[in-house]
C-alpha cells in the first residue's frame, strides 16, 4: 500500500526529522544537546503513531518520555554540568555497539518482511482491506477512534503476562531506588 | 477535508487566541490591583480609569525595551527556550470546550465552543503542559549563570515530582466519566442540578490534590521555587530581558488559565449551570466564572501563603500528594465498580 497526500507527506516529513535527530543524538559533541535530540527523535515517533491513529500511544509516548524520563536526564546532565564541547562522543567501546546496533537493525528488518513471524504466535495472514475499511472513520464516528479501549483491552487480556512482568520489573526498580537513597543515618534508625 | 471546516477551525482558533491574549494581559492587572487591596495599597491605578491601559502600557515597555543575550550564552537554546516555553502554553487551550453546541445565526449546523476535541484530550494536555518544562530547563542551562541554573534544576524536579501527582488525582475522574474526551467528562456532570459535578460526587479528595499540584506545576506562590527572588534573583529568566521575558511571563499566565480550565472542567462541570440546556449562550459565561474563581485562589494564595523551603516541596510532592493520589484510585475504582 503507498501512502498518498497528507499522509504521505507527514510520514516523509516526521521519518526524516525522526532519522536525522538519532544521528544528531549520537554525533553531538556536547551532552545536553544530545539529550535535546533525542526528545526531539521521541516528539517525532509520537507524530508517526498519530499518523497510524494510535492517539493514546502517541499521548502516553511524550507524556511519559518527553514529559518524565528525558526531563530527568536533563536534570541530572545539567546537575553534572559538562561543559566540555570538545568530549569524543565514541568511546572505546564504539565496535561493540556498531555489532549489537547491527544485530537490533538486522532483527527488525527480518520482523518487518516476515511480518507473520513478529508475534509471539503466528497469526493469520490479515486481509488488508478490511484493516483500511475498519480504520477508515465512518460516518457517524466522525474523528472519533476507539485506540484508547482497544490499548486498555489488549493489556488485560492478549498483552496481561508482559503487562505483569514489567510492573514487577518496575516495583523492583522502585524498591531498589529507596534502598539506594537511604542514608546512614537512616538505616541505623531502621536497622 | 472540506473548506468550511477548515474555516471553523481557523476562526476559532483566532478567537481562542484573542480571548486568551487578553485574559493574560488582564489577568497581570487583576493579580496586581488584587495584591494591592489584599496588602492595603493601591496597586498600578494611574494609566486609564482605574490603571485598565496598564497592560497596554506594560506590553509596549516590553517591545521597546534592550534585548540582551549573555555572551556566555548558548545562543540557539538561549533564543529556543521562550519559543518553547510559549507553544506548548498557547496550544492546550484549543482542548478546552468552553460551552457546549449552539445555534449561530446564518450557520445552519450546531456550532461547538471548542476549537477541537480529541477522544485522548486530557492525555493530550498533560503531555502538551509537560512539554513546557523544556523552556525554562532549556532557558536555566542556556543562560550560562550559576542562577538561572538553579532554577532551571529546581523546576525540572518540580515539575515532574508534581505532574506525577497531578495526573493520579485526574485518573479518578476519568474512570468515573469512562472517557478521556474533555467534551464527554463534562457531559458526565450535567445531573442533579450541580450535585454530579466530579468535585461533589466523589472526587472530593482529587480536587484537592488536583488545586495544590497544578500551583505547583504552574510555578505559582507558595511554590515559586524556580524563580524565588529571595534565593535566586529571577531564577531562570534572570538573564531574559524585552520580548524573551514576555514570552516566559505570559507563558506562565497563560499555563495559569490553562489549569484553571482544566479543574472547570474536570471537577466544576465545565460550562453547565442552571439554564444551559434552555439557552446554550449561558455557557461560556459559567465557564468564565468557574475559571474567574480558580485565577482568584492563584492570587490569593500569593497574597497570603510565604514560599515553601526546597526539601518540604520534595517531601509534601512525593510522600503525602503522592500516596493521598493513589488511595484516591483505589476510592474512585471502588466506588466505580459498586456504584456505576
Amino acid at each position: 500500500m503507498l501512502l498518498q497526500g497528507w499522509e504521505a507527506f507527514f510520514f516523509y516529513g516526521l521519518a526524516i526529522t525522526v532519522l536525522f535527530m538519532a544521528v544528531f543524538t549520537v554525533s553531538a559533541k556536547n551532552a545536553v544537546h544530545s539529550a535535546l535530540f533525542l526528545i526531539s527523535t521521541l516528539i517525532g515517533l509520537a507524530g508517526l503513531f498519530l499518523l497510524l491513529r494510535a492517539e493514546f500511544v502517541a499521548g502516553a509516548q511524550i507524556l511519559v518520555y518527553v514529559g518524565g524520563i528525558l526531563v530527568l536526564f536533563l536534570f541530572v546532565l545539567m546537575l553534572v554540568n559538562i561543559r566540555d564541547d570538545n568530549q569524543n562522543p565514541f568511546n572505546r567501546q564504539d565496535k561493540i555497539a556498531f555489532v549489537v546496533s547491527g544485530l537490533l537493525l538486522g532483527a527488525i528488518m527480518f520482523s518487518v518482511y516476515h511480518t507473520q513471524q513478529s508475534g509471539f504466535f503466528k497469526s493469520k495472514p490479515t486481509d488488508e482491506r478490511a484493516v483500511i475499511e475498519s480504520a477508515k472513520p465512518g460516518p457517524n464516528t466522525g474523528m472519533i477512534s476507539t485506540d484508547t479501549e482497544n490499548v486498555g483491552k489488549t493489556l488485560y487480556t492478549k498483552a496481561v503476562l508482559p503487562f505483569e512482568v514489567a510492573s514487577v520489573l518496575l516495583l523492583v526498580a522502585v524498591i531498589g531506588s529507596v534502598l539506594l537513597a537511604r542514608d546512614k543515618k537512616q538505616e541505623e534508625t531502621y536497622d | 477535508m472540506p473548506l468550511e471546516l477548515l474555516v471553523e477551525w481557523t476562526i476559532k482558533l483566532l478567537i481562542g487566541f484573542v480571548i486568551l491574549m487578553t485574559t493574560v494581559a488582564y489577568l497581570s492587572l487583576f493579580e496586581r490591583r488584587m495584591l494591592g487591596f489584599m496588602q492595603m495599597r493601591q496597586g498600578p491605578n494611574r494609566v486609564g480609569p482605574f490603571g485598565l491601559l496598564q497592560p497596554v502600557a506594560d506590553g509596549l515597555k516590553f517591545i521597546f525595551k534592550e534585548d540582551i543575550t549573555p555572551l556566555a550564552a548558548d545562543k540557539f537554546l538561549y533564543v529556543m527556550a521562550p519559543a518553547l516555553s510559549l507553544v506548548p502554553a498557547l496550544m492546550t487551550f484549543v482542548l478546552i470546550p468552553i460551552g457546549g453546541e449552539m445555534k449561530i445565526p446564518f450557520i445552519d449546523r450546531p456550532i461547538a465552543l471548542h476549537v477541537t476535541s480529541v477522544n485522548v484530550g486530557v492525555l493530550a494536555i498533560l503531555a502538551m503542559t509537560g512539554m513546557g518544562v523544556y523552556g525554562i530547563v532549556m532557558a536555566g542551562y542556556a543562560s550560562n549563570n550559576k542562577y538561572s541554573l538553579m532554577g532551571g534544576l529546581r523546576s525540572s524536579a518540580q515539575l515532574v515530582s508534581y505532574e506525577l501527582a497531578m495526573s493520579m488525582s485526574i485518573v479518578g475522574v476519568l474512570l468515573q466519566a469512562g472517557s478521556l474526551d474533555l467534551v464527554k467528562i463534562v457531559a458526565n456532570q450535567g445531573g442533579w442540578g450541580g450535585m454530579q459535578w466530579h468535585v461533589f460526587w466523589f472526587q472530593p479528595l482529587g480536587f484537592i490534590i488536583f488545586l495544590i499540584s497544578m500551583v505547583a506545576e504552574t510555578n505559582r506562590a507558595p511554590f515559586d521555587l524556580p524563580e524565588a527572588e529571595s534565593e535566586l534573583v529571577a531564577g531562570f529568566h534572570t538573564e531574559y530581558s524585552s520580548m524573551k521575558f514576555a514570552m516566559f511571563f505570559i507563558a506562565e499566565y497563560a499555563n495559569m488559565v490553562t489549569a484553571s480550565a482544566m479543574a472547570t472542567v474536570l471537577f466544576l462541570g465545565g460550562w453547565q449551570g442552571p439554564g444551559v440546556a434552555q439557552l446554550p449562550l449561558l455557557g461560556p459565561f459559567y465557564f468564565v466564572a468557574k475559571m474567574l474563581f480558580f485565577l482568584f485562589l492563584y492570587i490569593w494564595l500569593r497574597a497570603s501563603l510565604p514560599r515553601l523551603r526546597y526539601d518540604q516541596l520534595m517531601d509534601f510532592g512525593w510522600k503525602f500528594l503522592l500516596p493521598l493520589a493513589l488511595i484516591n484510585i483505589v476510592i474512585s475504582a471502588t466506588v466505580a465498580v459498586v456504584l456505576l
